[in-house]
């Protein structure tokens, strides 16, 4: 189903100073200064992601664990498309909706209706598809009186709660969910944990990010870990999370 | 194939296309007292001061036609071209949030702001039909003829190109921020060497070939020989401005292309 092969993601840390015009010039005349460029650029490469591969099968919850900054939404990115890996493959076979981030595809100042429509059209939802889903969202999103409200007056719950009921509207194949389940109020979160619950056993494959040890355990299947951007276990979900408590406690 | 996978997936974003359209033209008037009224009132009253200054200030004039309907076409086309590709221009950089998050087909931020102003730009039509009907009388009345119906390829040609070079202005922007500001210098050097307010006639001969290469020249010169002249435009120029768009949107498809997976490392 996913097939992430070899996979590495170079980030260059300092190139927001590269791109000005005075830098160009500066190089263009001057071979030295080039030079030095060359070897700073070296020192401030950072390999965001090291040479990973895994395999995922159909209907797997597969957990992502490790630290902060150790590539897990990075990886994540790589397998829904929006980053082009610097070296190796991932292969996908279905259509992903990615959670990477809830609510990236609104507008403060549309309101809640036509923001559903431009959330479900930048995940690449049909207009008719929408119409015919539009009340189950409100429902499932339990907004029904700020419907007329632009968004920029809501609070981060209502944001992630109508982004959630967007998000999760189809069935997707796979469904990647970068740390959104903490998201809203007690009432909310298990809601969404019951609809992932209901998605997973529908047979959609789930990649899972989350620091709650407790839920990946309850969820997944299969555990990665990753470290600096390497896989350091991949395994049964009891084996790796005992494994990661342990290095972290360890700290 | 190629085309094929293009075509479909341009069938499946074109939903979020007309989305990105609608939302632009919602939030750009929301918080105004007069709203959409704007996209008419705005253009007539720039126009109105163009117009006033050009005319009765500078004492502009381009023999044998209507000076104020000369002016006029010129404006509505370069509006758009100015407009359309500034905008485009950032439309890029000003989603990365969302094309960080997301698979979204890139091309189609600065798309949507071309079609967006392209919207505007049909509404600036309406003063320019105003302004041909009291065109006054005498020999340089301008009539609506069925030569008019010829004016949407210049149209298409405008977008086209203006499509072209927005796809090449979003990706240089990327790499180099400093493009918002040397384009906006560009864009008043292009106001003064694209005949809007002057006739091309008046210059000398060298500098006339100059601005010939500037294809915005041939597209409004195209609109002028239909509403000024009542002729129809020669097969030369319809060759030209067809050619000239399309090439320009080709080199504007390559190069976003090329570079677009580059994008990500420069947010």
């Amino acid at each position: 189903m996913i097939d992430v092969q070899n996979v590495s993601m170079r980030f260059n840390l300092g190139i927001e100073k590269n791109n000005s015009l005075k830098q160009m010039a500066v190089d263009l005349f001057s071979k030295s200064a080039r030079e030095k460029r060359k070897m700073h650029k070296k020192e401030n490469e950072f390999w965001a992601l090291q040479d990973v591969s895994f395999k995922v099968e159909k209907g797997q919850v597969v957990g992502f664990v490790g630290s902060n900054g150790a590539g897990k939404s990075t990886l994540l990115k790589v397998v829904a498309g929006v980053m082009k890996p610097t070296k190796g493959k991932v292969l996908v076979g279905g259509n992903i909706c990615p959670m990477i981030e809830l609510g990236a595809g609104f507008d403060l100042d549309l309101n809640a209706r036509e923001n559903i429509y431009l959330n479900g059209a930048v995940m690449g939802y049909s207009k008719d598809f929408i119409d015919s889903k539009y009340q189950e969202i409100v429902d499932f999103s339990e907004l029904h009186d700020f419907l007329e409200v632009p968004v920029r007056n809501f609070s981060s719950g209502m944001i992630a709660r109508l982004a959630f009921s967007v998000a999760t509207i189809v069935e997707p194949e796979i469904l990647i969910v970068d740390e959104i389940l903490s998201v809203g109020d007690l009432n909310f979160q298990k809601k969404s944990e019951n609809k992932m619950r209901s998605l997973i056993s529908g047979g959609t494959t789930v990649l899972y990010v989350s620091h709650s040890i407790e839920s990946i355990k309850s969820l997944c299947d299969k555990v990665v870990w990753l470290e600096h951007g390497k896989v350091i276990q991949v395994g049964t979900a009891e084996k790796v999370c005992a494994a990661y408590y342990e290095s972290q406690i360890g700290k | 194939m190629y085309i094929k996978n293009i075509i479909d997936n341009f069938k499946k974003y074109s939903f979020l296309l007309r989305q990105l359209v609608s939302r632009d033209f919602k939030v750009k008037y929301k918080r105004s007292v007069l709203g959409v009224l704007w996209s008419l009132l705005y253009p007539v009253l720039m126009m109105a001061v163009m117009a006033a200054v050009f005319s009765n200030v500078f004492k502009f004039s381009v023999p044998g036609v209507n000076y104020l309907v000369y002016l006029m076409t010129g404006l509505t086309f370069f509006n758009y071209y100015s407009e359309a590709s500034n905008s485009s221009m950032s439309a890029v950089v000003a989603n990365f949030s969302l094309l960080n998050k997301i698979y979204i087909p890139k091309y189609i931020f600065p798309l949507s702001k071309c079609l967006f102003v392209g919207i505007n730009f049909l509404l600036t039509l309406i003063p320019l039909y105003g302004v041909i009907l009291l065109s006054g009388s005498g020999e340089t009345k301008c009539h609506i003829t069925a030569l008019h119906l010829l004016l949407p390829y210049s149209y298409l040609c405008l977008l086209l190109f203006t499509v072209g070079v927005g796809f090449i202005l979003s990706t240089i922007s990327v790499f180099l921020r400093d493009m918002f500001y040397i384009y906006g210098i560009v864009l008043t050097i292009l106001t003064y060497f694209t005949p809007i307010m002057y006739d091309i006639n008046m210059l000398d001969p060298w500098i006339q070939q100059v601005l010939k290469f500037n294809p915005l020249y041939h597209y409004i010169t195209f609109a002028r020989t239909i509403i000024l002249y009542d002729q129809m435009p020669s097969v030369k120029s319809f060759i030209i401005c067809g050619a000239s768009c399309l090439i320009t949107l080709v080199i504007g498809m390559i190069v976003f292309k090329k570079n677009q997976d580059k994008f990500i490392y420069y947010m």
